[in-house]
């Protein structure tokens, strides 16, 4: 330490200038790790937690404020959260998990359980559902199963969600289409959409007013349609459950009906990236195929007359089912386990939580909670409500396993397929298997 | 050291000359080792971020790494893959190509033309050359590209105005057959970098040579033919490999058209955005890191004919006599 105040009476000495050198790029080191550690989280005087999720706005507000509760119930406590669209989020999550610094609490894809959970990503949630840090009675024991992996609990379900319809009514009574029924069927949904196209109403830009989206491209329709005539989507982790033949004929059907100007054009369908964008928040269609979470967005956007309906059936046949809308878990890598439990405990079972989160991730998974969370529920927030209800009434086929990990590729590959056969690029045969192909090769490996 | 450092420019005096010696006497070499010192930071900088991590994308290409579990040593599967079985590997080859071929040379021969133009113009140079430069300073950021989308989109300005000149062409985002262009426009826009580097050349280009050709008799096209092209010919050839080099790694502006997925109908799949989500969406990053080396050795290889075929094209004025 002395020396380099001693150089500055002398001319320095080269050695004195690399000394000081060395010393300053040593200290810039120190400083990074330093600065490193401290961004870690592991200040003395609390404990910092990171919670991420993917969702809207009005998700993002009410996860925000239930979480400022939580800090206040927790001193020393402080949640650091980040959100973001789900397609960026799967990637940034991935990215994070591979760098081991995956935030202590996650929200979670269902297709995102089985890679998390085995290659040790997840922290494993059963001695914390042992101690009762988190409190799983409430909650219904085969949902609960969906966030398991191997016999362990590595995730919870936060959110019970169900496929539908968002429909413009006054359009459908204008067209002389009858109410939606559970029992409706595609057959049904075809001659809906030719009677509104029928009407020769206008867009506010002047063009042509179709019956619906072209569901075509999303893979949740096209599950929804051949679960109602008994199929499924994947047979096991490495195998489609779909054939050839069932995909080139509901594309073929999607096809057909755009042609005849049925549904919406393949220009509008493929610039879509928001509801917004899409074909019935532009005023070019009169409905679009949605879940139960995202519905109240759409009645806010395009009116009171928006209601929510069932994906149509065959001969009766629901395809729909009932879907952990998103998990959530706990990093392997976290300092704070019991902290991050205790988070996750209030976000399911807090009744306080529950009245702040409303239905903003579809029906909460804790009964009590969603028993009383109904009871204030209005609007389109109590119609989604009640049609999950209708829904388990009229009686819906078991869910599917978890989905593959190689699930996320082949929803892509879903749209992108359907685009080429939209714009005559491919037969919808030629693009079925080439789909079909494609998804082979991402079970495979 | 020091014997060494003396015998060393001793040796290279027989084949530089006579005057070298003088210049060399000093101990260089002495004091080579601080300026390792201060170089460190850069080399520690460039080694770390930059040489490790290519030596591990080059060993994960021959592994099935997917982000979650330990690499498996699948030799050149990837390659293969990608080469022989998966259509859209050649799809985003052949959009990223009709890209390079059609927004390079439209960005150069509008640099060149601008730069012509401003070479003469005395009053509000400074202002036009910045005016033409800032759309080259703006255009790689996400928030010019999503402008741009919603530009061509259908509703947009674009398509509004060529409708009411009476071409219906639709919005052009969602038309897989105009939807790469938007992409190439965005980038044709940003022809300011180049301009600013040919108006430079031209600017060296001795005057000496117009009066003479103007003497002869040659007219403003003769001129710009047998004067400026081959004077500019080594800045040409700068701006062209640079240029090519950057547009096959295109990604902000075809990833904010698509909206990341390439779309529509894999039209603006381009060689990184397919390279970004075989890694990132897909989790196969022993795939894309294969991918990424092969796009390194296409470049280098394009970038070596290019030096090639230099020879015969581009004239160095100091080289003339040689």
């Amino acid at each position: 330490m002395p020396e380099p105040r001693s150089a500055r009476r002398r001319p320095p000495s080269r050695r004195a200038v690399l000394t000081a050198a060395t010393a300053g790029l040593a200290t810039v080191l120190v400083s990074t790790l330093t600065g490193c550690s401290a961004a870690d989280g592991g200040t003395s005087q609390g404990v910092t937690l990171t919670f991420s999720w993917w969702g809207n706005d009005n998700r993002a507000e009410r996860t925000d404020e239930a979480v400022r509760l939580f800090e206040k119930e927790h001193p020393g406590v402080t949640v650091r959260t980040s959100n973001s669209d789900f397609g960026s989020y799967l990637q940034k999550l991935a990215t994070q998990a591979a760098g081991g610094g995956m935030p202590d609490v996650a929200q979670l894809d269902y297709r995102q359980i089985s890679r998390y959970a085995g290659s040790g990503a997840l922290m494993p949630l059963g001695e914390a559902i042992g101690n009762k840090t988190i409190r799983t009675d409430e909650i219904d024991q085969q949902f609960l199963r969906t966030g398991s992996y191997e016999g362990g609990q590595y995730a919870l379900p936060m959110g019970r969600g169900i496929t539908g319809y968002a429909y413009d009514s006054a359009l459908y009574a204008k067209a002389g289409v009858p109410t939606p029924q559970p029992s409706w069927t595609w057959q049904d949904w075809e001659n809906a959409n030719k009677k509104i196209a029928a009407l020769g109403l206008k867009s506010p830009d002047g063009r042509p007013v179709t019956g619906a989206n072209d569901g075509g491209g999303n893979q949740d329709v096209f599950e929804t349609w051949l679960r109602s005539r008994g199929g499924q989507l994947y047979a096991s982790q490495t195998r489609l459950g779909f054939t050839e033949d069932d995909l080139a004929e509901f594309w073929a059907f999607c096809d057909r009906l755009r042609r005849e100007g049925a549904i919406a054009a393949a220009e509008d369908t493929t610039q879509a990236n928001s509801t917004e964008t899409s074909p019935i928040g532009r005023g070019l269609a009169a409905a679009d195929f949605t879940w139960d979470a995202p519905f109240p967005g759409y009645a806010k956007l395009l009116g009171e007359s928006t209601h929510f309906a069932p994906v149509p059936s065959t001969n009766g046949r629901a395809g729909s089912y009932f879907k952990p809308s998103m998990l959530v878990g706990i990093s392997a890598n976290t300092k704070h386990p019991k902290e991050a439990a205790q988070l996750i405990d209030f976000l399911l079972n807090d009744p306080r939580a529950g009245d702040i989160l409303g239905f903003t991730r579809s029906t909460p998974p804790n009964r009590v909670i969603a028993a009383n969370v109904s009871k204030t529920l209005k609007g389109p927030e109590l119609e989604i409500y009640q049609y999950a209800q209708t829904m388990e009434k009229y009686g819906l086929a078991a869910p599917p396993t978890a989905p593959p990990p190689g699930d996320l590729p082949i929803n892509t590959a879903f749209k992108r397929n359907y685009q080429r056969v939209m714009f005559g690029l491919a037969t919808p045969r030629q693009a079925a298997r080439e789909l079909i192909e494609e998804a082979n090769r991402e079970l495979r490996s | 050291m020091r014997t060494l450092s003396t015998k060393a420019p001793e040796s290279a005096d027989g084949t530089t000359g006579p005057r070298a010696p003088s210049r060399r006497r000093r101990p260089v070499r002495e004091k080579q080792w601080p300026a390792y010192v201060f170089l460190s930071p850069w080399m520690i900088g460039a080694g770390v971020v930059t040489l490790l991590p290519m030596a591990v994308s080059l060993y994960l290409s021959f592994t099935d790494y997917n982000l979650f579990d330990a690499p498996n040593w699948v030799g050149l599967r990837n390659y293969a893959e990608m080469l022989f079985e998966d259509p859209r590997y050649w799809r985003s080859v052949g959009t990223t190509l009709l890209y390079v071929l059609v927004a390079v040379p439209l960005k150069l021969i509008l640099a060149l033309g601008a730069a012509m133009l401003l070479k003469n113009l005395n009053r509000g140079r400074g202002f036009y050359r910045s005016a033409f430069y800032a759309p080259s300073l703006l255009g790689a950021s996400m928030s010019i590209a999503l402008v741009w989308r919603a530009l061509f989109n259908d509703g947009g300005t674009v398509p509004d105005v060529l409708a009411a000149l009476g071409i219906d062409t639709g919005g052009w985002v969602g038309n897989p057959h105009l939807a790469v262009y938007t992409v190439v426009l965005l980038t044709v826009w940003q022809f300011g970098a180049p301009m600013v580097i040919f108006l430079a050349g031209l600017q060296q280009i001795s005057p000496d040579l117009y009066e003479a050709a103007a003497l002869d008799g040659a007219g403003p096209w003769r001129q710009f033919v047998a004067v400026t092209v081959p004077m500019l010919s080594p800045v040409v050839f700068f701006n062209l490999v640079l240029e090519i080099i950057n547009s096959f790694q295109v990604f902000t502006p075809a990833f904010a058209v698509s909206s990341g997925d390439g779309g529509p109908a894999d039209s603006t799949l381009f060689y990184t955005l397919f390279l970004y989500e075989r890694g990132f969406t897909a989790s196969h990053m022993g795939y894309a890191a294969a991918m990424a080396w092969l796009l390194l050795l296409a470049v280098g290889v394009i970038t070596l004919i290019l030096f090639r075929t230099s020879r015969s094209w581009v004239f160095y004025a100091d080289e003339e006599g040689r």
